[in-house]
């Protein structure tokens, strides 16, 4: 075997140890676990009332739009990090220009305040 | 420490970014609906800019760490790119009124498009490019889709995106094999290594392959066209217009100063895949166009032909051919502003048509823009005495100069084939029977109807101006 | 066996080759179309990752930052088209994209 891949080897002890005892854990609550279903038992439970609709429905628009604001705003972060690191040599000019950078994200962020696009309702 | 980038040169880029941010709060921030007042600000930003490089022209030079080159051909190609956008957004806002869809985001989205394609034209390093196209791309796609309560134009807007993003996808993956086979992203370094021993590497070639498809797609010449004609279709009229010009100036100088720049010592390998997809677009442009109902989608495929003659200047790939290009651009933004404003104008009480049998003996209702209209026909089949026959002439003759006659030859059967619907539509306003008259179109249509079938006159009788700055353009471009 | 170069290389062409293939084979939905555009444009940052640690040269590295920001602004562009087409036609299926033809 070769050197790269034995670096590897632990991942692997890992990922079978892993599997194995989940598949011990389930097997074993299978085996032992009483089991009386009756309807009452089987049905949805949702906070003591019955369930409203199916819980795989479809959900709300608005998530959407909220996760499409977060993807962008969180990428900010990946030039963060490599300029936070590097910043002692990029002396006052690197740290403007992420000044800038960041001033532009804020411009954006304004915006979408004053849209209303972070409201819920 | 670096110093301060040299802020001059890039000194347009700088006023529409500033600028645009700025309109974005001013958008915000008003109670009321500010489109035509942002949109009047918009126009002066590009009016700004272009101004910036008309009355100071910026030395050439390059900024940003080799990353953004400034030089007469970039200059010719922006101030281009700033006059499409310019009046399209005159168009646009304009219309956006008659259609109850005005909202302020609509010029500041135009303005950001045009931001990319200048940062595309300046673009001097694959990253740039790569930057630059997508910041022009995603604002496309949102326009196309800005009718948001249109079926159409949102329909307009997926297919954009979809076939969009897959040309950009195909040009990121062509510029991670030159970058890898050719060792850099820098346009000049790569240079400097093709010109070396070890050029003519596969893994660089068949990067270039994927770059020049990626280009195809944003410049719409076959094989990549398939989006174009519903795209055209679908997305509002004045918007329409703007993709016709603006983007397509900015990605065919993307092609010359990536092409023959940093791929110069590699004609021999890029040139038959250019002299293909000129071919077929001119080809399908004349072709595909004939049986078209719909004079947006007949506008799109004889865009694709347009395409197709630049490209056959790209092709000649010398100093000549660049100037054919650059030619060929100026006159081919004018007639097409110009045509799409006759389609702007093409409204019967109060509701926009589009179907070809519409302009019905259209010069018995509305002479002066039948006039227009036949006009700019005349030019786009190029046929003399107007401006469109010279910009195919010059690009015909670099071809023929380069060794490509057979190229030449078949884009002068093309253009006749092609000749046939333009000359089909004067028949049809001529001779055809009168339907319902067009309203009267407002004064900026008219205005731009009347400037450019004049320009197409004007810059066939005098010519020799325009061509001395598409002369010194191409020597900026390729040194010679 | 050592991990070369070459298949890093081949590992990016297959994935970049599912996406296309995602783009036009797909019958479907709209979404896995946004996914194979993302399925491109991540397997050219193995890519540039590959070739940037080979060539010892950080461009590279920088270049696929730039990617990764780009890909979200794409998506997000994406999606906020998908929705605002599904509000028209009530359908984000592949085969109902069809009000223009030709």
């Amino acid at each position: 075997m070769d050197g790269l891949l034995k670096e590897y080897l632990p991942i692997l002890i890992f990922i079978g140890i892993a599997f194995g005892l989940a598949l011990v854990i389930v097997v074993a609550s299978l085996i032992a676990g009483p089991s009386r279903p009756d309807p009452e038992k089987t049905s949805v439970y949702e906070c003591g009332f019955e369930a409203f609709d199916d819980s795989r429905g479809k959900f709300d628009v608005r998530f959407y739009l909220v996760s499409i604001l977060f993807i962008i705003f969180d990428l900010e972060v990946a030039f963060l990090f490599p300029w936070a690191v590097s910043l002692g040599n990029i002396g006052l000019f690197g740290f403007w220009s992420m000044m800038l950078f960041l001033g532009v994200l804020t411009i954006g962020f304004i915006y979408e305040w004053k849209k209303g696009a972070l409201e819920w309702e | 420490m670096t110093a301060l980038p040299a802020l001059s040169l890039v000194l347009p880029e700088v006023l529409l970014t500033v600028g645009a941010m700025a309109l974005l709060m001013i958008g915000v921030f008003k109670k009321k609906d500010s489109t035509s007042l942002l949109t009047g600000l918009a126009v002066l930003l590009m009016v700004a800019a272009g101004a910036s490089l008309v009355l100071d022209p910026p030395a050439a030079g390059t900024a940003f760490g080799g990353l953004f080159v400034v030089n007469e051909f970039t200059s010719f190609a922006k101030l281009m790119t700033l006059l499409g956008a310019g009046i399209a957004l005159v168009m646009i806002n304009s219309w956006a009124h008659t259609e109850g869809i005005a909202r302020f985001e609509l010029p500041i989205v135009v303005v950001f498009a045009t931001l990319g394609m200048l940062m595309m034209i300046s673009a001097n390093d694959f990253i740039a490019l790569y930057v630059g196209l997508e910041l022009q791309s995603l604002s496309l796609y949102v326009l196309a889709a800005f009718h948001r309560n249109n079926l159409r134009a949102t329909e307009a807007g997926v297919k954009y995106f979809v076939l969009g993003a897959l040309a950009s996808g195909l040009l990121l993956y062509g510029s991670s094999l030159v970058y890898g086979f050719g060792g850099t992203t820098s346009f000049a370094g790569l240079a400097t290594a093709m010109a070396s021993a070890e050029a003519g590497n596969v893994g660089v070639i068949i990067g270039i392959v994927f770059v020049i498809a990626g280009l195809a797609f944003k410049v719409s010449a076959v094989p990549f066209h398939m989006w174009t004609p519903d795209v055209y279709e679908g997305a509002p009229t004045p918007i329409t217009a703007f993709f016709s010009v603006a983007p397509k100036i900015a990605a065919l100088s993307l092609f010359l100063s990536v092409l023959m720049g940093p791929f110069a010592p590699m004609v021999a390998e890029w040139r038959q895949v250019i002299v293909l997809i000129a071919a077929l677009s001119m080809a399908w442009g004349a072709i595909a166009a004939i049986n078209q109902r719909n004079i947006k989608r007949l506008m799109a495929y004889s865009s694709i032909g347009h395409v197709g003659y630049a490209l056959v200047g790209l092709a000649a790939a010398s100093t000549e051919g660049a100037r054919g290009v650059m030619f060929y651009l100026f006159i081919y933004l004018f007639m097409n502003l110009g045509t799409f404003a006759c389609i702007l104008a093409m409204r019967v009480k109060g509701r926009a048509v589009e179907a070809i049998d519409d302009l019905s003996g259209m010069s018995k209702s509305n002479p002066g823009i039948a006039m227009a209209l036949a006009i700019l026909m005349f030019s786009m089949a190029g046929i003399p005495p107007m401006a469109g026959f010279l910009a195919k002439f010059y690009v015909f003759m670099a071809a023929v100069n380069a060794n490509l006659v057979p190229l030449a030859v078949f884009g002068l059967l093309a253009s006749a084939v092609g000749a046939f619907y333009y000359l089909r539509l004067i028949k049809i306003m001529y001779f055809d029977a009168p339907r319902d008259a067009f309203d009267k179109p407002d004064f900026s249509t008219r205005m731009v109807m009347a400037a450019s079938a004049s320009l197409m006159i004007v810059y066939f009788i005098v010519p020799a101006d325009l061509v001395s700055e598409a002369a010194s353009a191409a020597q900026a471009l390729t040194g010679r | 066996m050592t991990i070369g170069l070459g298949h890093y290389l081949t590992v990016s062409a297959i994935l970049f080759t599912l996406g296309i293939f995602g783009i036009f084979l797909n019958r479907k939905n709209l979404i896995v179309i946004l996914m194979s555009v993302e399925l491109m444009l991540l397997s050219v940052n193995i890519n540039l990752v590959a070739f940037s640690s080979f060539l010892n040269d950080l461009a590279g590295q920088v270049f696929t930052m730039l990617v990764l920001t780009v890909a979200a602004a794409e998506a997000a562009i994406g999606l906020a088209i998908v929705v605002v087409f599904y509000r028209n036609r009530r359908s984000i299926e592949v085969e109902d994209i069809n009000q223009m033809r030709g």
